[in-house]
């Protein structure tokens, strides 16, 4: 998703700068007209527009949905400093995992990452609650947890590690 | 100089004797400006392994320079926004000079804390973490810390006290000096100018804020006192980033009077107050605090519709930027033949730099993409987006304005130089780091693996452009203040 979202990120500021930039040249050409208004009045009309479709295609299926009770395996993962502990070392992969993710003393980022790095999902460790957050792995491999809160002097040395395993059916 | 309205005679003469306290101020946020640029670059560097330092020296830069740069921001936007409300009502010197003052006291506080306490809990301060540091710092460290922040709280308080009592006295109401008048249709023969609108506006949420800031900030404090006194920890986290949020915004919506009330000078064209104007006001006054649930979109036990709203104002606060302020900016400026001096240049370019940065923010202020993109370092490529190409060089065109003397003319070699060396450097530094974002680069590591130094030196060269800039632009600033006032 990531290559993705920058891209657009990059395409919709380039386009924002360079109108900035033809703005700032126009100061040498004539006047705004009297349609200027009407322009703004359609610009505020297509970011509206844009903005329901965009926010009900993200939200029609809720992001932090959970897999159906049952379905999935659970993986208990609890932090502290600056250490994290997961219940399960191997987990199968194309099945469904649901975290369910503790901390004992302060907030905590639990972030999945890949074998090459990649930020997968994420969900913050809570003082005084258990947050969960389900994951379908695909790939068989390393998979690393790294801590996405600063939580203290080891902050960056919260890691640990887990394997997905391939399933035969 | 022409304005939305007529200017009080009183507050003209009003707004003499305070241009020195203003002047100042603006001093003091420049030279901090440039020292906690210069710790950003040490931290870039540091993460580069181009230097080293002990991580515990890490997160104690990371901490003042968050603080700092927070503060600052503040600071220069409010001094921005005092010398201008002091157009159009009458402000006491009193006020400022205690804001001042406890601001000062404060950042005495937050420096001792870090510098000598130890403290890296950073600028967040969440709970619990001031009062569990693994050893890294004492509970008095962190108690100096907040105490810092209430200093600098109290004095905010006073200045918007003094801002909101001036305006209602002026206007009437808050509600007329947020342009209700116009937004209803209602006749109105001296409706407020945008300043005000301002004014009004940023009174009313950051007070908000502080307050919220200080009740949690005071929590706080008591369960350092007494570990036995427990807050709850979502409840905390909401209280911070709804006080963080709003703060950080106030800066810039405070600082954006300069943009109405220095941009006409050049186009020829004043800046009125009129029906979408005082609307797009009245929506950011709601949406500033009700945006920070995009900061908890990942506390998944927070009620989901918190989520939505959060998700939905993020994109939708990007309307009264882009179509109301970026837009009319760019409506005054074509074909007004202005002059590009530096004030111009920088006060022009914070508008576009402010509007750019929305756009990676609101993207990442969907909960699907925020999964992949939370507290990487994408939020520092959003956030210092618009703030060093839109506050902090509001802050600077302010600055070069209030020296600039009577004639306008076009840049000299130097200006152009230090101009062009800041919008490169700067525009290249957040550009890193949206890519080393997308790259699953988290934020706020001390030591970074070796994928990622890359990254890391890229993002370091460019911010010693940005430090090369701000250095011209500041000791230009200090250099012809001394001119201007024999």
């Amino acid at each position: 998703m990531q290559p993705v979202v920058l891209l657009i990120s990059l395409i919709l500021m380039a386009a924002l700068s360079a109108v900035c930039v033809l703005a700032v040249r126009a100061s040498r050409g004539p006047a705004p007209g009297p349609g200027a208004n009407a322009k703004r009045t359609g610009l505020i009309w297509a970011m509206t527009i844009l903005g329901v479709i965009v926010s009900v295609a993200s939200l029609r299926e809720w992001p932090h949905a959970l897999a159906a009770t049952g379905d999935a395996l659970e993986v208990n993962v609890s932090g502290g400093q600056w250490w994290w502990d997961i219940d399960t070392t191997e987990i199968p992969a194309g099945k469904p995992v649901t975290f369910n993710v503790t901390t004992e003393d302060v907030t905590h980022g639990m972030g999945i990452y890949d074998d090459d790095l990649t930020l997968l999902t994420q969900i913050q460790a809570i003082p005084g609650y258990t947050t969960q957050i389900t994951y379908t792995f695909e790939e068989p491999g390393s998979y690393q947890i790294l801590c996405m809160e600063f939580c203290g002097l080891a902050h960056h040395d919260m890691v640990n590690e887990f394997e997905v395993v391939a399933v035969e059916e | 100089m022409s304005t939305a309205s007529e200017p009080v005679a009183s507050g003209c003469a009003a707004a003499e004797p305070q241009a020195g306290a203003v002047k100042l101020t603006m001093i003091l946020a420049g030279a901090v400006f440039v020292l906690m640029m210069v710790f950003g670059l040490i931290m870039r560097a540091a993460q580069g392994q181009w230097i080293e330092l002990d991580p515990a020296l890490f997160y104690q830069i990371l901490t003042a320079h968050g603080a700092g740069m927070v503060g600052t921001a503040a600071l220069s936007g409010a001094a921005i926004l005092w010398y201008f409300s002091g157009r159009h009502v009458v402000l006491t010197a009193g006020i400022f000079w205690a804001f001042l003052g406890l601001f000062l006291l404060g950042v005495v506080l937050i420096l001792g804390a870090i510098f000598i306490g130890g403290f890296g809990g950073a600028w967040t301060f969440l709970f619990p973490l001031p009062a569990l540091s693994g050893g890294a710092w004492e509970a008095g460290a962190a108690a100096a810390f907040m105490l810092g922040y209430v200093s600098i709280g109290v004095g905010f308080l006073l200045y918007y006290l003094e801002l909101g009592r001036q305006t209602h006295e002026r206007y009437g109401s808050l509600a007329r000096a947020l342009g209700w008048n116009l937004i209803l249709g209602r006749e109105d023969n001296n409706p407020p100018p945008p300043t005000i609108v301002a004014a009004a506006a940023v009174t009313i949420f950051n007070s908000i804020g502080i307050i919220l800031g200080a009740a949690v900030l005071v929590a706080s404090l008591v369960h350092l006192l007494v570990p036995g006194f427990e807050v709850d920890a979502l409840l905390a986290k909401n209280l911070i980033y709804f006080f963080g949020h709003v703060f950080i915004n106030a800066s810039i919506y405070m600082a954006v009077t300069a943009v109405y009330e220095i941009l006409p000078e050049y186009t020829g064209r004043p800046w009125k107050s009129n029906r979408l104007f005082a609307i797009a006001w009245n929506a950011v006054l709601v949406f500033v605090m009700a945006v920070y649930w995009h900061h908890l979109l990942q506390d998944v036990v927070m009620p989901p519709w918190m989520l939505v709203v959060g998700q939905l104002v993020s994109y939708f606060s990007g309307i009264p930027l882009i179509a109301v302020t970026a837009f009319s900016t760019f409506l005054y400026v074509r074909g007004s033949k202005m002059t590009w001096d530096l004030a111009s240049s920088l006060l022009v370019l914070s508008v576009a730099g402010w509007s750019v940065g929305s756009i990676p923010a609101s993207i990442d202020g969907m909960i699907s993409v925020n999964k992949v993109m939370h507290n990487t370092m994408w939020v520092p490529g959003h956030f210092h987006t618009y703030l060093l190409l839109g506050e902090v060089a509001m802050a600077f065109g302010f600055m070069a304005w209030l020296v600039r003397g009577k004639t306008i003319s076009e840049m000299g070699g130097l200006d152009r130089a230090a101009f062009a060396a800041y919008l490169a450097g700067a525009a290249g530094f957040v550009t890193v780091f949206l890519f080393s974002g997308a790259a699953s680069i988290p934020r706020r590591w001390a030591v970074h693996y070796e994928e990622w130094l890359t990254h890391d030196r890229i993002g370091t060269a460019f911010s010693v452009l940005v430090v090369l800039g701000t250095l011209v632009f500041v000791l230009r600033f200090v250099a012809r203040l001394g001119r201007s006032e024999s």
